[in-house]
């Protein structure tokens, strides 16, 4: 079998054998999904060194005829068509790379139905690679929509106290976008009689711009609420804060990218035109997330609320950068998608591991911490450091390529973005002193044990790549780039063809 | 007799043609049979059983056959005729196998029950293959009798015999509809032939035709539950036998939506709609308004037969924008291609979520959402089916309802009626919030009623319940299944 195939049905196959497992064979599950997770790890990272940068055409690609849909007149084939390019290479890395590190996050708090948590773990990883890998629409939106019923049990089973409140608001606010983009679905593939995502691409020029503008929206309104952009974002804080520690590992780390994905793989390479149009709008929309979201965070207690803001204003910076069409704020983009992964990811797992230990996460009740968890504290330094952009580090690769990026065509926007730089350090160091530093006075605090091996051995691949990418960003962005150039060449031919057909207008009327 | 008939009908492609209507009434008549000879009772099931599969053996067959009109013009036989009959088949067989043991006190009448099954069964096939209008009403009038006796079935209960009673009245008031219509269509074009309407052009487009065919088009919205006259489904769907309202709810509206597809063209090769096209964009915004009405209903049920049953209005509706398509398809069948297949998937999925309620009921009145909180840790496998019906309602891929969904607006998309897509997929994320409740019981609520769904050995319920699910997830992963049957 092919090795995208793979990676794909592995998890499925996994999820099938835990299902036959006995219900309280809880250490067997786990172990089955940990080897199945891990196996698909390292499958996936062996498909993304494998692949080669300099080629923005689609690589190790599997196409399997699926079946066909009407489509006026004609049939349209649907096939089963994976493959890997620039702009979803690293997402593929990261996804794999979480699978395992999630899985042993989960030995500290799923203690209940461990069964189906896994069972829902394994669905939820071949969903979300499903989603990265596949070169058809139909198979695209199939994935897309699997990727929802796992998380949605997962909130609504193992989460906290509003878990039922989260879960549903989730569950619809993500669908109602969906079916939009069903709607677009259905009409790009009754315009191009194609289902292909390469062939939707090279045939939506032909398009007028109406219609084009038309379904840009469609697609642009379901990923606008993933990733979640202003004024779509309020489900996002309450499925953070209600989810387990690995739903929100997952939720940040890999979710939420599958909307700015969508952003680049869509809406921007398949209707540069009005992808254009709309670029002012959506840079507007990234600087309004990144110091509205660092404002929120700014108010919060709940730590883990904090950082749930927190993600609001990251991916801001990678909705200014994505739609500035330069070379360095599109690189910077793709490469903050990664970086917000690792970090917020860390985040996540390292407030469920304090909140394992000490079953709050409000910050009044903290203090002192680096004296009795002097390991945490150094994790959760690095990790938000990473998160406010320190040199060295693999966040401030990202930020500043963006913001460099969009300067050029937005200045004013982008002057205001910087400013969620300043915000982002004051929120997440205020975050750090208050929990690390200061007295120890509580006695629950001075009771407080250091994370263990296995803790600090999920976190460790995590903090190495905080390193790699902050010091060699090329291993990474130069698998981008000939896909981002290509990209970048379609935006740059729209509008060479808006500016010639702009002054005909008149002759129209 | 007119003894041409009698000739036209004993040619051999003919007896095949309606080899299905035919076994269907000779199995009802054996039952009946069945029933009356001393000791002979133990045959009734196995009798049934054999009627159906022999039905749709024959029906299978016909799949092959040359499209063809037979009786005189009366009825029209064609593919799409053996996808329908297929469907009414397994949706009386779903209805069967639940109702086994669902009845305790009217046990003894169940051979009665049988034939009325039967019998309604016919008279959907019967609607399906009209050609005529007058062959439509016969078949509307055998389907209908029947199910206002079945509807009454639980006759010890008031609930059932109102039920049945509203059903009668209400049916009663949408035949004379049809019938008055049929009359003022008669009187424009001087035939009840939908064939010869077809080739009339201009005349149909007369007042009194106009009248005519809004009164036909008002009775079958009246069977298939579109509003405005969706108001007695809650009322009849809850207070019949829980397998009835499966039965009800996929059968019945099966037929329904076949002769409205009928009345537009669909299942003749190059066919053109008999209905003004007009009433393109009113029947597209009756189909939103009933997929609204619907959708709204059920949101705040909390007992889960009448939740069902306001999302049975919100299918119909659904199904209702295919319809709506029809005049400005560019794809050929693309209305009943997409209803084929919608039906398909919605025979099993609400048959099998009925007939799981029919199970879970017999163990002690009502199923209430409340009642359903925690069943997922005490019958996980059921539980898991529940779920599988419910997001296949919801349209969730990789599942059967997804496709269906997919297709009908796909029809809406073709034929440029965007906005109507648009607020239909819309309307589908307010029925998902009342399909996640139920999931949301099951798996998220702890257990606060102390009904333990102890349920008995009821084998029938169980082998259908799992078919049913395992066959939502086999269509929805392998459309190709279906849909390569379809065209």
């Amino acid at each position: 079998m092919d090795s995208l195939t793979l990676l794909v049905f592995l998890p499925l196959l996994g999820a099938l054998v835990v299902a036959l497992t006995p219900r309280d064979a809880i250490a067997l599950q786990r172990g089955i999904t940990f080897t199945t997770l891990l196996a698909v790890c390292l499958l996936g990272l062996k498909a993304c060194v494998g692949f080669d940068g300099s080629s923005a055409a689609c690589q190790q690609v599997v196409d399997i005829p699926w079946f066909a849909l009407p489509a006026g007149g004609s049939t349209v084939p649907v096939h089963f068509k994976l493959g890997l390019d620039g702009l979803s290479v690293l997402m593929v890395g990261l996804t794999a790379l979480l699978g395992p590190i999630v899985m042993l996050s989960t030995w500290g708090h799923i203690t209940t139905r461990v069964k189906e948590y896994t069972i829902w773990l394994l669905v939820m990883q071949s969903g979300m690679l499903g989603v990265f890998l596949a070169l058809d629409i139909v198979l695209f939106y199939v994935f897309w929509e699997l990727t929802l019923i796992p998380l949605y049990f997962m909130v609504g089973i193992w989460g906290g106290e509003r878990r039922l409140y989260a879960t549903i608001k989730f569950f619809l606010y993500t669908m109602a976008g969906s079916l939009v983009m069903l709607v677009g679905v259905i009409l790009l593939i009754y315009l191009l009689k194609t289902a292909d995502i390469q062939a939707l691409t090279e045939g939506a020029d032909r398009l007028g711009l109406t219609r084009q503008t038309w379904l840009f929206w469609a697609f642009a309104l379901a990923f606008l609420i993933k990733v979640p952009s202003l004024p779509f974002h309020t489900w996002l804080p309450d499925a953070h804060t209600e989810a387990p520690t690995s739903g929100s590992v997952i939720l940040a780390g890999v979710l939420l990218k599958m909307g700015t994905y969508g952003l680049l793989r869509f809406c921007i390479a398949m209707f540069p035109a009005a992808a254009i149009g709309a670029a002012p709008l959506m840079m507007a929309l990234g600087m309004l997330g990144i110091v509205y979201g660092a404002l929120l965070a700014m108010a919060q207690y709940d730590l883990k609320r904090l950082v749930a803001c927190s993600s609001v204003s990251h991916l801001g910076y990678v909705l200014l950068g994505m739609f500035a069409f330069t070379q360095a704020g599109v690189r910077g983009s793709v490469l903050q998608m990664v970086n917000h992964g690792l970090s917020t990811g860390l985040l996540f797992l390292l407030i469920g591991m304090i909140y394992e230990r000490r079953h709050t996460r409000m910050l009044d009740q903290f203090g002192g911490l680096a004296r009795v968890m002097p390991l945490f504290a150094l994790f959760f330094t690095l990790a938000v450091l990473s998160s406010v952009g320190l040199p060295g580090l693999n966040g401030f690769v990202g930020e500043y390529l963006i913001l460099l990026g969009s300067f050029e065509p937005q200045p004013w926007i982008t002057s205001v973005a910087v400013t969620g730089v300043i915000f982002g350090a004051i929120y997440l160091l205020m975050a750090t002193r208050k929990l690390l530093y200061g007295p120890l006075e509580r006695p629950e605090n001075k009771a407080l044990s250091d994370i263990n091996l296995r803790e600090v051995g999920l976190m460790l691949p995590i903090v190495v790549l905080f390193f790699w990418i902050g010091f060699a960003p090329n291993t990474f962005l130069s698998r981008t780039d000939a896909s981002i150039d290509a990209l970048l060449a379609r935006v740059a031919k729209a509008r060479v063809t808006l500016a010639a057909e702009l002054p005909r207008e008149p002759d129209h009327r | 007799m007119n003894p041409q008939v009698l000739q036209d009908f004993l040619r051999p492609e003919s007896l095949w043609a309606l080899a299905p209507f035919s076994v269907l009434c000779l199995g009802a008549m054996l039952v009946l049979l069945a029933d009356i000879l001393p000791g002979t009772g133990v045959l009734r099931r196995p009798l049934f059983l054999l009627t159906i599969a022999a039905a749709i053996v024959c029906t299978l067959r016909g799949f092959s056959a040359p499209e063809a009109t037979y009786l005189m013009g009366s009825f029209h036989h064609s593919h799409a005729l053996s996808a329908w009959t297929l469907l009414f088949l397994l949706s009386g067989l779903i209805a069967f196998e639940f109702g086994q043991r669902y009845y305790r006190e009217e046990a003894a009448f169940l051979a009665e029950h049988d034939v009325l099954m039967l019998t309604s069964i016919a008279g959907m096939v019967l609607m399906a293959g009209a050609a005529d209008l007058l062959t439509f009403f016969i078949g509307l009038e055998t389907l209908s009798v029947p199910l206002y006796t079945l509807a009454a079935f639980r006759r010890a209960r008031s609930d059932s015999v109102e039920a049945g009673l509203k059903y009668f009245m209400l049916g009663a008031f949408a035949a004379a509809m049809f019938l008055y219509g049929a009359a003022l269509v008669y009187a424009a074009t001087g035939t009840i032939s939908i064939e010869v309407m077809r080739g009339l052009g201009t005349t149909l487009g007369e007042p009194l035709a106009l009248v005519g065919f809004a009164l036909i088009a008002g009775s079958l919205f009246f069977k298939v539950s579109v509003f405005p006259f969706h108001f007695w489904v809650p009322d009849v769907y809850q207070g019949a036998p829980t397998p009835v309202t499966a039965f009800m709810a996929t059968g019945t509206k099966a037929a329904g939506f076949a002769f409205l597809l009928t009345l537009m063209g669909q299942n003749a090769v190059n066919g053109k709609p008999v209905l003004p096209e007009s009433a393109a964009w009113i029947v597209g915004w009756i189909a939103v308004l009933t997929m609204a009405a619907g959708n709204l209903g059920a949101l705040v049920q909390t007992d889960l037969k009448r939740m069902l049953a306001y999302s049975g209005v919100a299918h119909a509706g659904t199904m209702l924008l295919a319809i709506a398509a029809g005049w400005h398809d560019t794809q050929p069948h693309g209305a009943q291609d997409a209803l084929l297949y919608y039906m398909a998937a919605y025979v099993f999925t609400a048959g099998g979520a009925f007939g799981l309620l029919a199970w879970l009921e017999s163990e002690g009145g009502a199923v209430t959402v409340e009642s359903l909180k925690g069943l997922s840790s005490r019958k996980p496998l059921l539980a898991a089916a529940m779920a599988v019906f419910m997001l296949s309602l919801g349209g969730i891929p990789p599942l059967g309802g997804f496709w269906g969904k997919y297709l009908v607006f796909a029809c809406a998309v073709r034929a440029e009626m965007i906005p109507l897509a648009v607020i239909g997929v819309l309307m589908s994320v307010i029925a998902l919030g009342y399909y996640l409740k139920v999931i949301v019981a099951m798996y998220m609520q702890p257990q606060t009623e102390t009904r333990s769904f102890a349920l008995g050995s009821r084998w029938a319920a169980a082998i259908a319940t799992g078919l049913c699910a395992l066959i939502v997830l086999a269509i929805g992963l392998m459309p190709n299944w279906v849909l390569e049957r379809l065209g």
